[in-house]
């Protein structure tokens, strides 16, 4: 125990010491979290769009007006083509609506009329967004204006309300699930580096020739960090719902257990890379390609696991980030589920007792070569 | 009694045989000094007995124990101090006396260790930030926490001053027992010589061992007794001088250094620091650790500005065109400052390189150098595997690649062993006679009387300058090493 408590000891004054664990542990969860609040927004913003009539009636300048009433859509009227044109290839508008001008003489013929519709294919999210748009807009006006007889009455009508995020807010799911991110990159980072410093500075020849055992080295590295770990988590729990004002459901108890064994799997993945690798630049290296790579792109916070190849869907079962995710944004959007809460804890607490056990397996107790 | 016993030992390391088929006795309760050339097996031989690398033939027994099975028992009784010293550099003295004495369970009680260090006043100050001499110290003194049996020190005095080195050894002859064994690894001939028993250790086989005094009576016999067993040095003309093209000068003192002062806030690393070095002239800056040998050395190279003072190098003020200064210049840092993962002829092109050397003349010059520091059967092989005598003979390489009139040598014989540092005297001696310029700094007292003039060094000042004789003199002292430490003493009244 006294060898235990040495070593703890020991490893907090040099957190103290070392500014870089700090700067890891509390600068690093302030900076992603701003990128992921205001860089990766997945929400619309205002779209331009060009509309050219042809047709100079005036049931249609109605139309034409009301394509622009959206405070998510600025249209602009023109008639050059060309110009309209250009500016699609420019990017400066995002779609280009075209009436012929037959539009309304067809309509007054009982003919169906048709809408030129142009969009940027590029950014294949708003080309979709905008037709669905247009579509909806057309109706909306053909509803209210005298050629409304000719619409087939529409019997099904979907009332849609999105539940858990009644405004569609993305920072409500992103933020909860960048917290997953920066924790795996957090107790990676911390730890990856712990081990190997003891081997290239030497002092790991000193501990192995004292009478510490390996349980106490194993220890001794997991339960500074795991604090550390556990106050940066607090910390950005702290930004999130209090600073940002992320609506939170669940209950702090539920959330602190988990994340507690969120952290003890990241940790492990660090220590063991540190561990088996013993050089400081190359296990920071290693850390971030197996850290923090995956926990982006394979937990199903960006892409959903489930449109995934299935080989990479089994990949991911065994990535501790993506049981997390799954927790932590149902615990902030829908409130403590239960059987999501076992399942991700009994994972994570798997994953993190084989990494532990791996940890330990690994910690050389004699030089391996010179 | 015998702490000790191995019988037909031997290690492997891929195609390296380190040990080779070795068998010895260290007896309980003495000295035995661990001597040999660099790689000849001296700190693998240490971690053999200790346990932290296994054998991969042999029997080892330490104090009726078996180290590849019994370690952690053996852990209770030995205490080792690695050549790195394994302190924390981040915590301070008194954190890592705590935290060794911890992990050895024994009393938070240094008062006597902090005594005989002369650490007491620096117990709040970071490991990190001590002199050599200094880190060594309480090294030793984290070791000796908890009074081990058997005491296993690899190169404690590597790069250490006359004066640190013997407090260095009356502090171990006064805080062990009667009863405790050590085992000390030393490049150091005069501190093997005082020893109980000497071991000499070459090519991964014992090839003496005995006690030193029937070796011979003297340090310096001994040390010519100890180069004999290891296959003799013999005295060569130095083809690396033979080689040398010399630059034509006007210039009489090729290096000259004019009240140089370094100011860090209110402290002086150096101060009015003045000498004037002739065409040819070995110049010996010798100091305890931490005088300001270095700084001096970074100051006169334009690496450093000076507080106050100027530098000439060939006439040029290293201030107003360091460039051009610099080019006059061949320096081999303290440190091994060579790329390790590159080969030794990568290293060589590389250097030429930048020098200035392109083309066929890099060529032409680089294969030269090979073949006249007889590199040829390492040329391929990474500069950071090779051993420190090679190490520090590719650094003079470097150094001397574009055949500088004035060459800067900061301890180039540090941890290099006895024969190697003669051949590099040997090559130091010869370019002087050609012309060479040297400004150099050692710790080895020997080396000391090779120098044309000294200047002696401490807490930033010169407190004498002249030749070796005229220094011996000064003090009537029988040897440099004498005179050092009455020269220091002397200005410490």
């Amino acid at each position: 125990m006294k060898i235990l408590h040495a070593l703890v000891k020991k490893e907090i004054l040099q957190i103290i010491r070392d500014p870089s664990s700090v700067i890891i542990a509390f600068i690093l969860p302030l900076i992603s979290i701003f990128i992921y609040m205001y860089g990766i927004n997945l929400d619309f913003v205002t779209v331009n769009i060009g509309v050219k009539n042809d047709d100079n009636s005036p049931e249609i300048s109605q139309l034409v007006n009301s394509f622009g009433c959206s405070k998510y859509i600025n249209s602009e009227v023109s008639d050059n083509m060309l110009d309209l044109s250009q500016k699609l290839i420019r990017s400066k508008i995002k779609g280009i609506v075209v009436i012929p001008n037959d539009f309304s003489n067809r309509l007054e013929q009982k003919q169906s009329a048709d809408l030129m519709v142009i969009t940027d294919g590029s950014e294949v999210n708003t080309a979709t967004y905008l037709q669905n748009y247009i579509l909806q807009i057309s109706n909306q006006w053909l509803a209210t204006s005298k050629y409304s007889q000719l619409m087939s009455p529409q019997i099904v009508n979907p009332q849609v309300r999105t539940w858990y995020n009644q405004d569609s807010n993305g920072y409500y799911f992103i933020l909860p699930g960048s917290i997953a991110i920066t924790m795996t990159l957090i107790g990676i980072l911390l730890t990856a580096l712990v081990v190997a410093r003891e081997w290239e500075r030497g002092t790991m020849e000193s501990l192995l020739s004292s009478n510490v055992t390996r349980m106490h080295i194993v220890l001794g590295k997991y339960i500074p960090y795991f604090i550390l770990g556990m106050l940066s988590m607090i910390f950005n729990m702290i930004l999130c719902i209090g600073i940002f004002q992320v609506p939170f459901h669940g209950n702090y108890l539920v959330l602190t257990f988990v994340s507690a064994l969120f952290l003890f799997t990241s940790m492990g993945i660090g220590l063991l890379i540190s561990t088996k690798l013993k050089n400081q630049f190359f296990a920071s290296q290693i850390s971030i390609g197996i850290g923090f790579l995956p926990a982006l792109l394979l937990s199903g916070l960006v892409f959903p696991i489930s449109s995934m190849p299935e080989i990479l869907q089994h990949i991911t079962r065994v990535l501790p980030p993506r049981y997390y995710i799954t927790f932590i944004e149902s615990e902030f959007m829908a409130g403590t589920i239960p059987s999501v809460a076992i399942k991700s804890s009994i994972f994570l607490l798997i994953l993190g007792i084989i990494l532990f056990i791996a940890v330990y397996k690994n910690t050389d107790m004699r030089l391996t070569h010179d | 009694m015998d702490a000790v016993i191995i019988k037909n030992l031997t290690k492997k390391f891929k195609e390296i045989t380190a040990i080779n088929v070795l068998s010895l006795k260290i007896e309980k309760g003495k000295i035995t000094g661990l001597i040999g050339a660099d790689g000849s097996g001296k700190t693998t031989l240490i971690r053999l007995i200790i346990g932290l690398l296994l054998p991969d033939y042999g029997e080892i027994s330490v104090l009726d124990l078996n180290p590849s099975v019994e370690k952690d028992e053996l852990n209770k009784k030995i205490g080792y101090m690695p050549q790195k010293f394994g302190l924390y550099e981040d915590l301070t003295v008194i954190e890592n006396l705590k935290l060794y004495a911890d992990l050895k369970n024994v009393p938070h009680d240094f008062e006597k260790l902090l005594k005989f260090t002369d650490l007491k006043k620096f117990q709040s100050r970071l490991a990190g930030a001590l002199s050599g001499g200094m880190k060594q110290k309480l090294g030793l003194a984290c070791v000796l926490l908890g009074s081990p049996e058997f005491l296993l020190l690899d190169e404690p005095s590597v790069g250490v001053d006359p004066i640190s080195r013997r407090d260095l050894m009356q502090m171990v002859c006064n805080l062990i027992s009667p009863k405790t064994t050590v085992l000390w690894s030393t490049s150091y001939m005069d501190e093997a010589h005082s020893f109980d028993t000497a071991i000499v250790l070459d090519q991964g086989k014992v090839i003496y061992q005995g006690n030193p005094s029937d070796l011979a009576k003297t340090s310096e016999e001994f040390e010519n007794k100890v180069i004999d067993l290891m296959g003799g040095y013999q005295k060569t003309k130095s083809r690396i001088a033979e080689s040398y093209i010399s630059k034509k000068t006007d210039v009489q003192y090729t290096v000259v250094a004019d009240n140089l002062e370094k100011l860090y806030g209110d402290f002086y690393a150096v101060k009015n620091n003045s000498f004037k070095i002739k065409k040819g002239e070995i110049f010996g800056l010798l100091g305890p650790n931490g005088a300001g040998k270095s700084t001096s050395f970074k100051m006169m190279c334009g690496l450093l500005k000076p507080t106050n003072g100027i530098a000439h190098i060939m006439g040029i003020d290293i201030t107003e065109d360091p460039e051009k200064a610099r080019s006059n210049l061949g320096y081999m840092a303290q440190k091994f400052s060579l790329y390790e993962s590159l080969t030794v002829k990568q290293n060589l092109d590389f250097f030429s390189e930048i020098y200035g050397i392109h083309d066929q003349n890099l060529k032409t010059r680089v294969s030269e150098i090979i073949d006249i520091f007889g590199f040829s059967q390492i040329q391929k092989q990474k500069a950071g595997e090779l051993p420190l005598g090679f190490k520090q003979k590719l650094s003079l390489a470097c150094a001397l690649i574009h055949n500088p009139p004035i060459l800067f040598l900061d301890e180039p014989t540090s941890g290099v062993d006895v024969i190697t540092r003669r051949e590099f005297w040997n090559h130091i001696t010869s370019l002087a006679q050609k012309g060479v310029t040297v400004l150099v700094t050692t710790h080895f007292m020997d080396e000391a009387e090779y120098c044309d003039r000294i200047s002696l060094f401490y807490k930033g000042e010169t407190v004498a300058i002249g030749t070796p004789s005229a220094l011996k003199k000064k003090v009537k002292a029988k040897n440099m090493e004498e005179a050092f430490m009455k020269l220091i003493l002397e200005s410490d009244k």
